[in-house]
């Protein structure tokens, strides 16, 4: 295993130690620190982590984004963590799209309150917004940049406003400039959710789940936020099992749920990245035990379904459900797998998915070829090179050019990655699959991995990929290529 | 095996019906005193963006132009993510990564080290600089933070590659402005960084577009060549916001086409320049009619019969070109298509919103039409926007009493629709979805941001033939939606 340079670091040697490939000892690279300003990252700000990652999904709340007008807009119904909770549009018709993408609600900072401060006005704000929205059962105020920098004290309005109004208010704080990635969005969403919900039940015990509610097979999802209704496929998975889903962290979730976290006998925890943290903290807290799964993948998803089932003594029906969703997909898969066998792929994704799907990708018979995180911990490489076959190139934050470069370098079948780079690969003749919320999900469980794979395969069969070499064929831009 | 032997989904989209839950057992009227803008505090659906978007739109209509965004990654990411939802396109753009550190020391070390970077590994041509709320509240001094760049630079590749590169400040915090007066300030700020007078006329006209999809750009360019005259496109983002997919690509990747550096410094000798979007682009025209005499055309964007009317008479006015025989049938054919299709859009009420210029410009393209404008909603508050407005309506002859939303937001703008007892259309961007598929009325997408849908950024509104395809859209919507059954709807 060796650290690696790419042509386009030799001006930059600073993000040599940020890539290598896997081999015999494992390494892990330089992770989770500042970027390179200049260097054409793709890593995206802390208040997206809190806002877009874990706020967002939340079925019930005005997420009351205390910024300028961007913040706000840029968060509006653009991640697809979707819900099942609507509003009433008219009469006799419901929103054309969940309550949590419906609306966007910000307090619109203007040049005079970035110089007079804005807690007045986040107050008037959130008082307007609860009248305005008897839908809301909580509402979370998103702290940006701005609001960060000039210092308001946010939690001192959502203390008032929820005295005020009864209804739950939190805070989030988690200006753009904090941390060098999205993830410490997420950190810190968990850490203040956490304490806040503590808090909360401290102050108002009849929010916790009464005794004669509880029952022995409580459990909590974590990390799971319902990308394309991933959770379709998930949850009844879990259902079967005889456990009872008290609460989704966070995805398609209800407040009122969320508060009754510490309840549960279990939490499972999928995406171990953005949301361990609050099942650490349930533990040392509550003693809430977690276990960890991934939900990607028929061998995974099958541990996963074990896994939970051992806690609980289920072990039977584990089986039984899963040789139930095996005889459902196998054809697909077999057909799938004849088609992908031997194709390479590269992965770009926040992190963890990279190691998800490294098993998931080997059983459609296909090498993973590289692997790239943006916000990706130690914790994660580790996770990678336990996963990982030998000769894979895996790189940290990741920017443009390594992007590019990777790229011709690995001459992957198929990329997945996000919105961003979909169309760059694309512009190179690389085949895309939009992997951060999927072309056409969900993609997780048994049934989801049949999407997944057709997805795959769409990408790679299309075509179009037959026309791109031009009316020759050769590719006729000769002073193109160097 | 064969794909016809096994099923293709791995859950079969009827499956995946969700069962809906409703927030409230019933609907409530929203509490009439918070429906208006101006009487809140909170702005709910914003019907604008900030104001770091417009300088990056800008910069990425240049040739070898990369924006650098002196902030968070945020301010970048978000942007990049939009462009390529609404383009389908990379959009190469650079962040300074604002981290603690530069929220609590300035933003001086990233910016210097940020153009270093970029610069040694990209070559660009132009930098534009966006400032963002971070930077300007921490008060980065960025002249001298430019300078200091540029110094190290020097060093490091030589004076000459150094000066290669020019480097322009756009000065754009988001609580001060719009995305729509982010393009304008950058189109002024490029004008005035780089365009210098040289010895003698350059006999072009000076075309800035605006917040103007590629497809409109490229009517622009076509109406100019028949009547013969050279341009140039300030922003140009023609190409590389809709680029041909043609591999081998240079390493690194680098967009087609874009407006070249040399091009805006020869933009003080052309002979007069034409803003087609009076709120994004004016200040860069202005700008060159104060400081070097040519002369500032600016007027309605130009779409739909009157509108384009107006592009052309001043260009063969400025050009003192005669309008050629081919224009005239472009424009007959428009003429034609209004006389074929009145029937199905007079007295039709519609609702239009987008930015300023957009609104302005449709409503007067439809009282053309001899529809009825019921609510106009622009995005970003104007001085002129109801006075322009009003001009509209004298030359439209229309006398009906709209609710006009000058920057307001557009829940304001969706209450109001919703409390109308007639609605046939409603045109504007994808923001504006919801609104209409919840009123069931059809949604003309005009505007940006259209994400929702293809191809709307490859095709024109603008010019006699971009009438004629946003007319097609308009009737063939309001037929779709007003003959349900084989009632007679002869055309």
């Amino acid at each position: 295993m060796s650290l690696v340079r790419m042509k386009c670091n030799e001006c930059i040697p600073e993000r040599d130690k940020h890539m290598y490939v896997t081999g015999e000892e494992p390494v892990i690279p330089s992770c989770n620190i500042a970027t390179l300003p200049g260097d054409m990252t793709e890593r995206g700000c802390a208040f997206a982590g809190a806002r877009g990652v874990i706020g967002g999904p939340i079925t019930d709340i005005i997420a009351m984004v205390h910024s300028p007008v961007g913040c706000a807009w840029y968060t509006w119904g653009t991640r697809r963590h979707l819900s099942d909770q609507y509003a009433w549009a008219t009469k006799d018709r419901l929103t054309n799209v969940a309550f949590n993408r419906r609306f966007c609600v910000t307090s619109d900072m203007q040049e005079k309150d970035v110089v007079f401060g804005g807690m007045k006005k986040l107050e008037r704000a959130c008082l307007e917004a609860i009248r305005l929205f008897p839908e809301a059962k909580g509402l979370i105020i998103f702290t940006t940049c701005t609001t960060g920098l000039i210092g308001d004290d946010v939690q001192a309005v959502a203390r008032k406003v929820e005295k005020e109004t009864g209804i739950l208010v939190f805070a989030a704080q988690s200006p753009g400039c904090s941390g060098v990635s999205q993830s410490k969005g997420h950190h810190d969403f968990n850490t203040q959710f956490y304490r806040q919900v503590t808090e909360l039940r401290e102050r108002r015990p009849e929010l916790k789940m009464r005794e004669e509610e509880k029952t022995p097979y409580d459990v909590c999802l974590v990390g799971e936020y319902n990308m394309d209704w991933d959770l379709k496929v998930t949850r009844p998975l879990f259902e079967q099992l005889g456990l009872r889903i008290v609460s989704v962290f966070s995805g398609n979730e209800r407040i009122e749920n969320l508060v009754k976290m510490p309840d549960v006998k279990l939490n499972i925890v999928h995406c171990q990245r953005s949301a361990e943290y609050i099942a650490e903290m349930e533990k040392e807290g509550n003693g809430v035990p977690f276990i960890r799964c991934s939900l990607y993948g028929i061998h995974q998803t099958s541990k996963a379904l074990r896994e939970a089932a051992r806690f609980f003594g289920l072990e039977e029906r584990a089986e039984q459900i899963i040789t139930g969703e095996m005889a459902r997909i196998e054809k697909s898969i077999a057909f799938y797998r004849e088609k992908l066998q031997g194709k390479k792929v590269a992965i770009y994704v926040g992190g963890p998915r990279v190691w998800h799907w490294i098993k998931l990708m080997e059983e459609l018979g296909m090498t993973v070829v590289a692997g790239l995180c943006t916000f990706a911990h130690a914790d994660d490489y580790e996770k990678i090179n336990a996963k990982a076959g030998k000769g894979m190139l895996v790189i940290d934050a990741p920017n443009e050019f390594e992007i590019e470069e990777m790229l011709l370098d690995t001459k992957p079948d198929l990329f997945l990655c996000g919105m961003k780079e979909k169309h760059l690969g694309r512009k190179l003749g690389v085949p895309t699959v939009n992997s951060h919320s999927y072309e056409k999900g969900p993609y997780a469980g048994f049934a989801g991995m049949v999407n997944f794979a057709r997805d795959l395969y769409q990408g790679i069969y299309a075509p179009v990929w037959k026309f791109q070499w031009g009316l020759n064929g050769g590719g006729e831009t000769t002073d193109a290529a160097e | 095996m064969r794909l016809s032997e096994i099923p293709v989904e791995g859950i079969p989209y009827d499956q995946l019906k969700i069962e809906k839950y409703t927030c409230t057992p019933e609907y409530a009227e929203r509490p009439a005193d918070l429906i208006p803008s101006g009487a809140r505090a909170v702005v709910v659906n914003p019907n604008r963006t900030c104001m770091p978007l417009g300088a990056m739109w800008a910069t990425m209509g240049l040739h070898k132009g990369i924006p650098f965004v002196q902030g968070a990654q945020g301010c970048t990411t978000y942007v990049r993510y939009t462009f390529s939802r609404v383009f389908k396109e990379p959009a190469t753009i650079a962040t300074a990564s604002f981290h603690e550190d530069a929220a609590v020391f300035g933003g001086r070390r990233n910016l210097i080290e940020g153009i270093r970077n970029l610069v040694v590994r990209y070559r660009p041509e132009v930098i534009g600089i966006c400032t963002t709320c971070s930077s300007e509240i921490i008060g980065d001094d960025m002249v001298s933070n430019i300078k200091a760049a540029k110094a190290k630079l020097r060093e490091e590749i030589g004076r000459e590659a150094a000066d290669a590169v020019d480097i322009v400040l756009i000065n754009t915090p988001s609580f001060a402005g719009s995305h729509v007066e982010g393009y304008d300030r950058a189109s002024r700020a490029f004008v005035e960084t780089l365009a210098t007078r040289q010895t003698g006329p350059n006999h072009k006209v000076n075309i800035i577009p605006g917040l103007l999809y590629p497809g409109d750009i490229r009517e622009i360019k076509h109406l100019l060549r028949h009547m013969g005259v050279e341009g140039i496109t300030l922003f140009d983002i023609s190409d590389p916001f809709d680029a041909p997919l043609r591999p081998p690509q240079k390493f690194p990747y680098e967009p087609p086409g874009g407006t070249t550096a040399t091009e805006i410094r020869d933009m003080a000798n052309s002979l007069a320049t034409m803003a087609l979007q009076p709120h994004a682009g004016q200040a860069g025209a202005r700008y060159l009619e104060r400081k070097y005499g040519v002369r500032a055309l600016v007027g309605q964007t130009p779409v739909g019969v009157q509108g384009t009317d107006d592009f052309i008479r001043g260009l063969s006015e400025v050009a003192g070109l005669p309008v050629p025989e081919d224009l005239l049938d472009e424009r007959g054919r428009l003429v034609d298509s209004l006389a074929d299709t009145f029937h199905h859009t007079m007295m039709k009420k519609v609702a239009v919103m987008g930015d300023p210029d957009v609104v302005l410009s449709v409503t007067r393209f439809v009282l053309e039409m001899g529809m009825e404008p019921v609510a106009l909603a622009g995005s970003s508050v104007s001085k002129t926007f109801v006075h322009s407005l009003r001009e509209i309506f004298e030359e439209g002859e229309f006398t009906g009493d709209p609710l006009v939303i000058n920057g307001g937001d557009l829940f304001e703008f969706e209450e109001y629709l919703k409390k109308l007892s007639r609605l046939d259309l409603v045109i504007g961007n994808s923001k504006a979805v919801d609104i209409a598929k919840e009123l069931q009325i059809p949604l003309v997408r005009v505007g940006f941001p259209i994400y929702d849908r293809f191809g709307y950024q490859k095709r024109a509104i603008v010019g006699y033939r971009g009438g004629e395809i946003l007319l097609a859209d308009i009737v063939n919507s309001i037929l779709g939606y007003q003959y349900p059954d084989d009632r007679t709807h002869q055309l």
